[in-house]
C-alpha cells in the first residue's frame, strides 16, 4: 500500500513542477466553465422556462457540471494508451506493481489536486456571478449525489482504460483516433454542457441506456431534485450495471491485449 | 544449476503487408494481407548462475525479442522458458523482485522529477528494507559516480548521466538476473568503458547472471566469456568468445591506396596478404592478426603507398563470416 501512497505524492510533485503550465491549466478550466455559464445565462434571461428548467435550476446544473467534470471526467490515465502504443508499458510490466492500481492512484491524485483548486475557484465564481443555487432537498438526495458521482468516476476509469486497450491492436497515432471519437461521444452524451432532457423524448430514450449519461447528467439530476426515489434507485441499478459491465469487459480485453502486446519501440 | 533455460522458443508477430504508394494505401483500407514474422524461431539454450553471456547478431535478429520473452513482456508463440524456476509471463511478484531489464532507449525514471524520487519509488515497489536500500544506493552511487546528479531533474541530465541513473534504478533491488539491451548505445567511449567496468564488477561481486546484447564488439569482448550469436531468429553459435575470435576474427583488414602502377602479381612477394578487393589504386587485403604490422611494413617498403589503413573485423564481419562459413585468411 505504501508504494501507492508514494505514487500519489509523486503525482502531486510532478503536477506542481511547472508553475506556468499549472496556471494555464487552471485558467483553461475556468474559461471552459465561464463559456458554458454565460451561454446559458444569455438564454435563461430571455426564456424563463426551458424544458422544465427555470433559470436557477439550469445555472445550478452548469455549476454542478463543472464540479463533476473535475470529479468524474478529469484524468491522467488516458496516458496509458500512449504507453501501450509506444512500449513504455514494459517499464511497469517487469515490476511488482499493479498497472491499474498505479493509474487509479494517479487519477485519484489528479482528481484530488483538481478539486483542491476547483473549490476556491468555484467559490470565487459564485460570489462573482451570484446565481440562485438550488440545494438538494433531502439527505438521501445529497448522499446519493456523492455516492453516484464516486461510482461514476470508477465507471469512467474502466471505460477510459477500455478505450486505451485499443492501442494493443492499433498502436498507430498512439491510439488517439479512437480516443478522439470517445471524447466527442462523451461531450455530447454525458450532458456536460447541455442538460440531456431538453432534447426530444426519442433521443432521451437513447441517452437513458447509454452509459455516458450516468457520468454527469444523472448525478446532476439527483442533486437538483428532478428524480423521485424510484428513479434514483433506478440510477443506482444502472450505475452498478455499467460498472460491472465495464470492469468485466476491461479485464477480458486487457488479458487478450497483453498477449498481443509486442512491446514496440525496441 | 541453470538459472535460465529456454527450449524450442518461438515468437511470431503478425504484421500486415502494404503495397507501396497511395494506391496500395487505399487498397489496404479494404483488404489486408497479414504475414507472420518469425522473430524467434525455435531456439534453445541454458545459462548458469553467475554467467555473463553476450547476445550478438544483426538488427532484427531476435535478440531483443528473446530478452522480452525472458522478462515476461511477450507471450511466447511456442516453447518453454524458465527463469529462476518461474515462467516469466506469469509475472509473479517473487520473480519480478529478482530480475531486471535495462533497455538502452527506454526511460523508467520520472522525467520531471529528480532521479532520487524514482529511486525511492522503486524502494517501495520492490519493498526493499530501509538499511538494505541505503547501503545498495550508497554502493551504486559510488560505483557509478552519481552523487551530484541525484537531485537534478531527470530531463536535465545528459544521456550518459541518465543512462547511469537508469542502471542504478534497475539495480536497487539487487537483482540476481539482469537483462541488458544495448546498455551503452549512444554513449561516448569513456562512458561506455565506465558502464562496462561497472557491469563486470557487479557480476563478480554479486554472482549475478547477466545477458547482454550490444552492437559494440568491445562490450562483448570485455565482458562476456560466452556468446550466443543469433540471426533470423535462430542460434548460429553458442560458445566461448575466445573460440569465436580465434576462429572467425583472426584477421585484420588492410586497406591500401598505391601511388604509381601496380599489378596483381606484384603482391605474390607477400604471401601473407590475401587480396579481398582489387580496384587499383585501392587494394584491400586480409591478414592474420599477428602479422598485420609486419605485412604493413613490407607493403610500405616494397611499394609506393599513398594511404594505409588497418582495421579490426567488425562484429558484423565476424557474424557474416560465421553465417557463410567463409574464413578469409
Amino acid at each position: 500500500m505504501k508504494k501507492y501512497w508514494l505514487i500519489f505524492r509523486l503525482s502531486w510533485q510532478n503536477a506542481l513542477t511547472y508553475r506556468l503550465n499549472f496556471v494555464m491549466w487552471r485558467v483553461r478550466s475556468i474559461i471552459g466553465f465561464l463559456a458554458s455559464y454565460l451561454f446559458w445565462l444569455a438564454i435563461v434571461n430571455s426564456n424563463q422556462n426551458i424544458a422544465g428548467y427555470n433559470p436557477s435550476l439550469l445555472l445550478t446544473y452548469i455549476f454542478l457540471s463543472g464540479l463533476l467534470r473535475n470529479l468524474v471526467i478529469s484524468n491522467v490515465s488516458y496516458t496509458a494508451c500512449m504507453e501501450i502504443a509506444n512500449g513504455d508499458l514494459s517499464n511497469y510490466l517487469i515490476k511488482p506493481l499493479g498497472y491499474f492500481k498505479y493509474w487509479l492512484t494517479r487519477d485519484l491524485a489528479d482528481k484530488a489536486l483538481n478539486l483542491s483548486f476547483f473549490a476556491p475557484e468555484i467559490i470565487a465564481l459564485y460570489y462573482l456571478l451570484r446565481p440562485a443555487i438550488v440545494l438538494p432537498q433531502t439527505s438521501f438526495q445529497t448522499a446519493s449525489f456523492f455516492i453516484i458521482s464516486l461510482l461514476a468516476a470508477l465507471i469512467y476509469f474502466f471505460l477510459s482504460f477500455l478505450v486505451s486497450t485499443y492501442a494493443f491492436w492499433h498502436p498507430e497515432h498512439n491510439g488517439w483516433p479512437f480516443r478522439f471519437l470517445f471524447i466527442m461521444l462523451l461531450e455530447v452524451l454525458s450532458g456536460s454542457s447541455i442538460p440531456l432532457d431538453i432534447f426530444p423524448q426519442a433521443l432521451m430514450k437513447i441517452f437513458q441506456i447509454s452509459p455516458f449519461s450516468y457520468l454527469i447528467f444523472y448525478p446532476n439530476q439527483i442533486w437538483l431534485g428532478r428524480l423521485d426515489t424510484n428513479q434514483i434507485i433506478n440510477v443506482y441499478l444502472m450505475t452498478f450495471f455499467w460498472l460491472i459491465v465495464f470492469y468485466g469487459l476491461f479485464r477480458f480485453v486487457w488479458q487478450k491485449g497483453i498477449k498481443n502486446y509486442s512491446a514496440y519501440g525496441r | 544449476m541453470s538459472v535460465i533455460s529456454v527450449s524450442n522458443l518461438k515468437k511470431y508477430y503478425r504484421v500486415y503487408q502494404k503495397e507501396p504508394g497511395l494506391a496500395g494505401s487505399v487498397k489496404s483500407l479494404f483488404h489486408r494481407k497479414y504475414e507472420d514474422v518469425k522473430a524467434v524461431n525455435d531456439i534453445s539454450f541454458s545459462i548458469n548462475e553467475g554467467e555473463l553471456v553476450g547476445f550478438i547478431g544483426p538488427n532484427g535478429a531476435g535478440k531483443t525479442t528473446t530478452l522480452k520473452v525472458l522478462s515476461g513482456l511477450l507471450y511466447p508463440t511456442a516453447g518453454e522458458v524458465k527463469v529462476l524456476g518461474f515462467t516469466p509471463f506469469d509475472r509473479k511478484t517473487a520473480f519480478q523482485k529478482q530480475f531486471s531489464l535495462v533497455m538502452g532507449q527506454k526511460n523508467q525514471l520520472w522525467w520531471d522529477l529528480p532521479a532520487l524520487d524514482s529511486f525511492l519509488l522503486n524502494k517501495e515497489i520492490y519493498e526493499i528494507p530501509g538499511p538494505q536500500f541505503e547501503s545498495t544506493l550508497e554502493q551504486l552511487v559510488d560505483m557509478l559516480d552519481l552523487k551530484e546528479f541525484l537531485k537534478v531533474q531527470v530531463r536535465k541530465l545528459s544521456l550518459g548521466q541518465r543512462m547511469k541513473c537508469e542502471l542504478a534504478a534497475s539495480l536497487l533491488h539487487s537483482p540476481k538476473v539482469l537483462f541488458l539491451d544495448e546498455p551503452t548505445i549512444g554513449l561516448d567511449v569513456v562512458m561506455q568503458k565506465k558502464i562496462r567496468d561497472f557491469l563486470k564488477d557487479y557480476n563478480q561481486k554479486f554472482q549475478a547472471t547477466i545477458i547482454l546484447t550490444s552492437h559494440y564488439m568491445d562490450d562483448v569482448k570485455e565482458l562476456c566469456s560466452r556468446v550466443i550469436i543469433i540471426d533470423k531468429g535462430q542460434i548460429f553459435f553458442d560458445g566461448r568468445l575466445d573460440q569465436i575470435i580465434k576462429k572467425y576474427a583472426d584477421h585484420k583488414t588492410l586497406e591500401v591506396v598505391f601511388e604509381g602502377p601496380i599489378e596483381k602479381k606484384d603482391f605474390q612477394v607477400i604471401p601473407d596478404a590475401k587480396i579481398t578487393d582489387y580496384s587499383p589504386p585501392r587494394v584491400v587485403f586480409a591478414v592474420k592478426r599477428q602479422l598485420a604490422n609486419q605485412v604493413a611494413a613490407k607493403l610500405l617498403t616494397k611499394f609506393r603507398v599513398a594511404d594505409l589503413n588497418i582495421t579490426e573485423s567488425s562484429i558484423e564481419d565476424i557474424i557474416r563470416e560465421v553465417f557463410t562459413g567463409r574464413d578469409l585468411s
